[in-house]
């Protein structure tokens, strides 16, 4: 082999900036974009914070779908930390739905409303606005379109919701 | 010169385009992969033996502990005897972790493998011989490292709830295609650092490299034990 060993100058030298370039690279860039950690701030300013929200994200949109025998939806969304998120479905005019929803806990803002097909003029009609961590009802959609809810989370950690429904409609989803 | 100019090109050109699927696949299982592994059911032999061959291909932690464990072997001999120690040592661990449902933590797991580069590019420096006056075996630590190695590849599988139906033969797959991902992941390396160690910057850059090993080794670190501390 023709591996030598260096001098002591050299290995204290190579062990320091080894430990410096990780310690800089690891708190600068690995912490924002991996665990959104970002005590310098350079990591939002170079929008890694990004990806480690992105991955909340992904995560919401993996937000399973369930049916139980009664014939009911059961959805499970994830509304990430300081974010809202949009749930609709597809319905027709008069068509009814049956829904319940709970949080694992945390209030959350919401709004429950319905946009009509078509429309571009971004028109929608509100049937129930409110701060709650679960909520029981029924509506009957005034026009066709898609209908549903927007949960606003203002905690800095994520919350998880289950959302239970029934009736006539075609889920969109995520929006 | 003109043809040494144009062959370090073609090799830089080769790292990039390596590097590339590194950046884009990272080291955990895809969704794709995750989306078969979970609803597979029986024996899967060639689906195993590609997920397994991915995961090596593309896990630079392994990738950076081979660069380092060859970087000073130029005999086929000796590079064929210390990978197959270190294929030994993964084996043994990957195949008991997964079939005797031995428990590790993935994150501290994964630490362990950084600490194996860092060690190994201390090593290659001869850190061990300035410090304690004496080389530690370096056959012994591929082996003991190689089993660390090998409970990594574990826990990225048993992540997944794999069907117990067919188990045996999946794992004995996913295990070929671990060799085989390494052997062509190998085969670069090799080629580059042969093609690197003719050239006079290979002593020049071969301190600077392993301080770059080191320091990459501590990145990996920091990132899996704040990942064990924050979940």
């Amino acid at each position: 082999m023709t591996q030598h060993v260096v001098s002591t100058k050299t290995l204290v030298k190579s062990t320091i900036a080894a430990s410096a370039i990780a310690v800089i690279v690891f708190i600068c860039f690995i912490l924002p974009a991996e665990y959104n950690i970002d005590p310098t701030h350079i990591g939002h300013k170079l929008g890694l914070t990004a990806l480690a929200d992105y991955d909340d994200d992904i995560a919401t949109k993996a937000g399973s779908i369930a049916a139980t025998e009664q014939g009911q939806q059961v959805i499970e969304v994830i509304v990430p930390a300081e974010k809202g998120i949009e749930y609709k479905f597809q319905m027709n005019q008069y068509e009814k739905m049956t829904y319940e929803w709970v949080t694992d806990g945390a209030a959350l803002y919401f709004d429950l409303h319905g946009e009509p097909e078509g429309d571009t003029t971004g028109y929608f009609e509100s049937y129930a606005i409110a701060t709650l961590s679960e909520m029981k009802g029924s509506f009957t959609s005034p026009f066709e379109g898609s209908h549903g809810w927007y949960w606003k989370n203002n905690s800095n950690k994520p919350v998880a919701i289950q959302l239970i429904v029934e009736g006539q409609y075609t889920v969109i989803g995520l929006k | 010169m003109q043809n040494n100019l144009l062959r370090f090109a073609v090799l830089i050109l080769v790292l990039l385009l390596a590097s590339l699927s590194v950046e884009a696949l990272a080291h955990g299982v895809d969704d794709k992969t995750r989306m078969f592994l979970e609803q597979n059911t029986g024996m899967q032999f060639i689906p195993f033996i590609y997920i397994g061959a991915k995961h090596m291909f593309t896990g630079y932690d392994h990738i950076l502990f081979l660069v380092g464990v060859i970087f000073f072997l130029y005999r086929s001999r000796d590079v064929l005897l210390y990978v197959s120690m270190f294929t030994v040592g993964h084996s043994i661990t990957l195949l008991w972790g997964v079939l005797g449902d031995i428990q590790v933590n993935a994150y501290l797991i994964d630490a362990i493998i950084g600490f194996s580069v860092i060690y190994k590019g201390f090593d290659n420096l001869g850190g061990f011989k300035r410090v304690f006056g004496k080389q530690p075996s370096t056959k012994l630590a591929v082996l003991i490292f190689g089993l660390f190695h090998g409970f990594g590849l574990a826990t990225k599988l048993q992540e997944f709830d794999l069907p117990a139906d067919g188990l045996v033969a999946n794992m004995i797959a996913f295990n070929i295609g671990v060799e085989l991902g390494q052997f062509m992941a190998l085969a670069f390396i090799l080629i580059a650092i042969n093609f690197w160690r003719k050239l006079p910057s290979f002593q020049r850059f071969s301190t600077a490299t392993n301080t770059m090993l080191m320091s990459a080794g501590l990145m990996l670190m920091g990132l899996q034990l704040s990942g064990y501390y924050l979940y």
